[in-house]
């Protein structure tokens, strides 16, 4: 009675907060509505007694990575989307074919769920709990996990030498937010013979980093 | 006389929900008194007096206070956004609170008429992963404060703090890698049980030294306690994320912080200071809840000491820090540990 309720409860969250994320215009309100689909999920795995995948669902997506997203949002300050042209306008009548596809394959599941032989199991299944989970991913699945990690990695490094590449920011340089680029032996004293150099003008950062040598603060005043 | 039948649904929701009434209401009171505690000891390392006017000695201060704080115009900035704005300082507070739910404040007790009980509101499979997925939501709170304000102060404040949070979560959750291995559960009811040998004395923090450093450190970072207080350092960002915060909103971020102080400690007690464990608790159980109760003061203390005591950091020295210095030393504790058992096990 309860467990219905509490499905239909965070069920319906999920729904009205998917629905939400689709049709917000502020990007800042769809990303905190995804939040809010990702956390009910991960009370509908409570549920199906995988408290384990509950639990690396909020930390991994709820926690990590739609930190990043809004993150983002905030720093590009995106603003609300306009309603645009549509221009791709042949690609609708595939999208409802595809819609209808998907809610014909929801009711054969539906039904040959319903039509299967109802076996109720004599106690609660331990699969979802870490002890289960760790021991099927260091043994029979060794092999895809360690393949998805090095996938991360991968990810990682080109993450890494894609933000690198340009020359603007040197790796020498530190960016302290609030203020702007700096090179090392400027903001560190004990890596540079000369006396610490303290700016906070970005044109005087950029001529300390040679940057752009045509600029000239003592011109500016 | 009959003892409860605890399968009873009724009589377990009911049990519940007062078990976590009493739980609120005993860390806002430990809140409030922290909020003096800190106040009266910072006064004194700093050769001043504090407050010591209402009620003895000033115990009835923090209650002023927010009757104060209560009653002050709400005031919301026309240019903010209003629905972010006012759900920041909620989420800020409610996922603060929700960690206190999986700690153990005491043994297994027998009371008449109750029965047998254990010491604790929820025990699950999870208890450690929930602790640390509340945790990393949280961070909303603050970086969506900072960013609906509409002030730059306060939008520096919050990815400041978005970005100190997020990178001492990782070194936070490595240190207490090394305890998981040891324990082999994450469940943090067994963790306090299996720390009991020894006169209750048999700590993970024996085992765990360098662990139990790494998470001090970062737990202060992630609270934003100085000396990791970047998000509202006052001389650069008026008060960070909450600048335009006032009233009860204000309050609610107020509150939070000191929460998460009391779980970051309760965390801190449960897994490397044996949580409930200590001497006699075998013969006397209701002396763990004592027990549990000092070694949270004793880390509240040592949390005020630090703010008296330590200047703040500066921003590229924190990441550092952070970043090359904690998380590779968290590394070398979970190599060593593992080392260590699988040499012992084999």
């Amino acid at each position: 009675m309860i467990t219905t309720l509490l499905f239909i409860l965070f069920a319906g969250i999920a729904i009205g907060c998917a629905v939400a994320m689709v049709a917000q215009r502020n990007p800042l309100y769809s990303a905190i509505s995804l939040i809010g689909v990702l956390l009910s999920l991960a009370c509908l795995y409570v549920m199906l007694a995988a408290p384990f995948i509950a639990a690396v669902q909020v930390i991994v997506y709820a926690g990590a990575i739609m930190v990043l997203v809004v993150f983002v949002i905030m720093l590009l300050n995106v603003e609300d989307e306009e309603p645009r042209r549509n221009r791709l306008a042949f690609l609708a009548p595939t999208a409802i074919g595809l819609a209808a596809l998907l809610i014909a394959e929801t009711a054969f599941i539906l039904y040959s769920v319903q039509a299967s032989p109802y076996t109720p199991r004599d106690n609660v299944s331990n699969v979802g709990l870490t002890a289960s989970v760790g021991t099927g991913l260091f043994t029979e699945y060794l092999l895809p996990f360690e393949i998805t990690s090095v996938l991360l990695l991968m990810a990682i490094v080109g993450a890494m030498s894609l933000a690198r590449r340009s020359n603007i920011i040197s790796a020498n340089s530190r960016v302290v937010p609030g203020s702007q680029v700096l090179p090392m032996n400027v903001l560190d004293p004990l890596a540079s013979d000369e006396a610490a150099v303290e700016t906070d003008s970005t044109v005087e950062a950029r001529f300390l980093m040679g940057v752009d040598r045509l600029t000239d603060p003592n011109k500016r005043g | 006389m009959n003892e409860l039948d605890w399968t009873n649904p009724l009589i377990f929701s009911v049990a519940k929900i007062v078990a976590i009434s009493v739980a609120f209401l005993a860390v806002m009171l430990l809140v409030a008194l922290t909020v003096l505690a800190e106040r009266r000891v910072l006064a004194f390392i700093q050769g001043r007096i504090g407050p010591n006017r209402v009620g003895y000695f000033g115990v009835l201060q923090p209650f002023a206070d927010f009757i104060k704080t209560m009653v002050k115009e709400d005031l919301v900035p026309d240019q903010s956004t209003k629905f972010v704005f006012l759900l920041a300082p909620m989420i800020a507070v409610v996922t603060a609170i929700m960690a206190i739910l999986v700690y153990p404040f005491g043994p297994t007790i027998t009371l008449p008429f109750l029965g047998t009980i254990q010491l604790v509101i929820a025990r699950f499979d999870v208890a450690l992963l929930y602790v640390l997925g509340v945790t990393s939501v949280g961070v909303y709170g603050i970086a969506l404060a900072g960013w609906s304000s509409n002030n730059k102060y306060s939008l520096m404040g919050g990815l400041r703090s978005s970005a100190q949070m997020i990178s001492y979560e990782l070194s936070l959750g490595l240190s207490l890698v090394g305890v998981v291995l040891l324990t082999g559960t994450l469940d943090i009811y067994s963790i306090v049980e299996q720390q009991s040998g020894w006169y209750g004395m048999n700590w993970n923090i024996l085992y765990q030294p360098l662990g139990f450093l790494i998470y001090l450190i970062s737990a202060i970072a992630e609270t934003n306690r100085v000396p990791f207080d970047l998000p509202e350092a006052e001389t650069e960002l008026v008060a960070g994320f909450h600048t335009e915060y006032s009233s009860i909103k204000f309050l609610l971020f107020f509150n939070a912080e000191y929460i998460n102080m009391i779980t970051v400690s309760m965390l801190a007690t449960t897994l490397f200071l044996g949580g409930w464990n200590g001497p006699f608790v075998e013969q006397l159980p209701i002396l763990g809840v004592a027990y549990f109760a000092i070694k949270i003061v004793f880390f509240l203390f040592l949390y005020i000491w630090i703010r008296g005591t330590l200047p703040r950091f500066r921003f590229d020295q924190l990441m550092d820090f952070g970043w090359k210095v904690l998380i590779p030393l968290a590394i070398f504790n979970i190599l060593i540990t593992a080392t260590v058992l699988f040499v012992r096990g084999s």
